[in-house]
């Protein structure tokens, strides 16, 4: 049920994929200061974009599940948090990456950017040994949804406050997709940006295929009245 | 009063008393305080500090200070069995996160009433900045708390609590920190307090409170039914 | 501080290398998901198979009910564990 239009989606994710690579390095114009280099913006951004709305997805999600105490929510939310710490990772990396490109060092505190992710990135790190430190099910899950709107709430206070942190004598060093983009930068950008919510969703998908399809044989078992095998999901979307 | 209230009251009041009767966590709390602005001073080696120094040992300070004595409030409820009796009770239970983070702010508080003026006799020049630093204060630890209600709350029913509340508190706290620290480094600078963007850093507090207090107060109820 | 205002333009081939550093990170991650999820698809495959043969002996053992046959199936310790990855 879940991995119904997987196939089609996949296929898209690895379209638009392939598509933004050819477009960053066969079309999109070098950049005047930052020359090479700037082209891992074209990752950089695009996934700490979609990890941050994955973020705030999961929060609504929560919300939906707390509402209407249907499991379906609660999986839905996990997943989301879950492909978005995944992503927060190689947002931080490339980040990583790119600040030794350009300042020597492989990490710098003047981009608050950067910051403000890695803080959203050390809070949502928690939701793990959080979750998995509640024994009783139902409370587990509805624990993590609050945890999920909490930290959703949390997201865009805390970018705002690490902005304000910046002393006004630094100013922003790297022009974002806000920042005046030339035409073919913002459409090699918007291709990117759109392949990546892709890989997002096929990944989210995936997972929770996965997730309900190992619930399903869990409830199988029970229901054969056969002792219960190794592993299986907890986090089912379907409530048995 | 209106039931509510009065329910809010009675849970302030317990909570207040009970804390009156153990007494050993505030004056713990003050002493953890202390030593560690001994142990800064060695660890900095400076005996006097002003500016983004001085708020960053007095924040760092308070708020582990903070985070150590938040759990207590939950866990004697939890021991002493008292979320059975406010579960039965025909009240909002969202008047117990109100009663909550009123008593933790009461303690908070009453922490800083004895670390604040220590940590000035330590390390500050003058005491000028003090007045509008209260404001900071009171600021900073309503939002301190709210989420330190929201996240003890969770984490009382969880088998590694002692572990959970640092660890979830301290990045949700970080934004209060920055806004704290920013707001208190130009209060206590050498020439004497200035309040450059001190507005702004108030409001980011505000903001703040205003954000968890809602969230803590809307979400609460999820966490009491069983 | 000038280093933050221009941040300089590495040579083609020093540059390359941080662009291609990073594109291969993200290409590393995706594929260590995608083999972790390999493991999980897998271990789903041979419960079903395990649960089929189950049902397959229920049915031989009420298709033939005097038979007392029996089901010796070791228990695999507690189920639902948390998730990998």
């Amino acid at each position: 049920m879940y991995g119904k239009g997987l196939k089609p989606l996949s296929i898209a994710t690895v379209a638009m994929l392939a598509l933004s690579l050819s477009l960053v390095f066969f079309y999109a114009p070098l950049d005047g200061d930052q020359g090479f280099i700037q082209k891992i913006f074209y990752l950089h951004v695009p996934l700490a974009m979609v990890a941050l709305v994955g973020f705030i997805a999961g929060g609504v999600f929560a919300i939906a599940h707390l509402r209407t105490d249907n499991r379906k929510w609660d999986a839905y939310s996990y997943v989301s948090i879950h492909i978005s710490v995944i992503f927060g990772v190689a947002v931080l990396i490339t980040g990583a990456i790119w600040a030794k490109a350009s300042w020597g060092h492989w990490w710098v505190w003047d981009e608050p950017t950067l910051v403000s992710f890695l803080i959203v990135f050390l809070l949502y790190a928690t939701y793990y040994p959080f979750r998995y430190a509640i024994e009783d099910r139902d409370r587990q899950a509805r624990y993590a949804s609050v945890f999920a709107v909490t930290a959703g709430a949390f997201v865009p206070l805390n970018f705002m406050a690490v902005r304000m942190a910046q002393s006004l004598v630094h100013p922003r060093t790297f022009a974002t997709a806000e920042g005046g983009l030339p035409g073919e930068m913002m459409l090699t950008f918007l291709v990117s940006l759109a392949a990546i919510a892709l890989l997002w969703t096929t990944l989210v998908k995936f997972e929770l295929t996965a997730k309900s399809a190992s619930g399903q044989v869990k409830r199988l078992r029970r229901a054969l009245d056969a002792p219960a095998g190794g592993g299986g999901s907890r986090i089912a979307p379907e409530v048995s | 009063m209106t039931p509510s209230r009065s329910a809010f009251a009675a849970i302030l009041a317990k909570d207040l008393r009970s804390e009156l009767r153990t007494l050993q966590s505030l004056p713990a709390m003050a002493l953890f305080s202390v030593t560690t602005f001994v142990i800064f001073r060695f660890g900095l080696d400076r005996t006097s500090l002003s500016g983004s120094l001085a708020a960053g040992v007095l924040w760092a300070t308070l708020l582990f200070a903070a985070v150590l004595g938040i759990n207590r409030l939950f866990v004697a409820e939890r021991e002493e069995g008292g979320f059975d009796a406010i579960r039965l009770a025909p009240i909002d239970r969202s008047v117990l996160f109100t009663a909550k983070v009123a008593a933790l702010l009461v303690y908070l508080l009453a922490l800083e009433l004895v670390a604040v003026p220590i940590f000035a006799i330590f390390f500050l020049e003058d005491a000028a900045g003090l007045g509008p630093l209260v404001l900071v204060l009171v600021l900073t630890d309503l939002g301190l708390a709210a989420t330190g209600t929201l996240i003890s709350s969770m984490a009382v029913n969880s088998r590694a609590r002692d572990l959970l509340v640092p660890l979830v508190l301290l990045p949700l706290a970080v934004p209060l920190m920055i806004a704290a620290t920013g707001a208190t480094e130009p209060l206590l600078s050498l020439g004497g307090p200035s309040y450059d963007r001190f507005g702004t850093w108030l409001m980011v507090l505000g903001l703040y409170d205003l954000i968890f207090g809602l969230v803590g107060y809307a979400v609460f109820d999820f966490l009491l039914e069983d | 501080m000038e280093l933050l205002f221009a941040a300089p333009a590495l040579p083609l081939d020093k540059a390359g290398k941080y662009v291609a550093g990073a594109y291969v990170v993200f290409v590393v991650l995706l594929v260590v998901y995608l083999a972790i999820m390999a493991a999980k698809v897998q271990r789903i495959e041979k419960e079903l198979r395990d649960v089929a043969a189950i049902a397959e002996e229920k049915k031989e053992a009420q298709a033939a009910p005097g038979r007392g046959s029996e089901t010796p199936l070791a228990s695999h310790g507690s189920g639902g564990g948390g998730t990998g990855v």
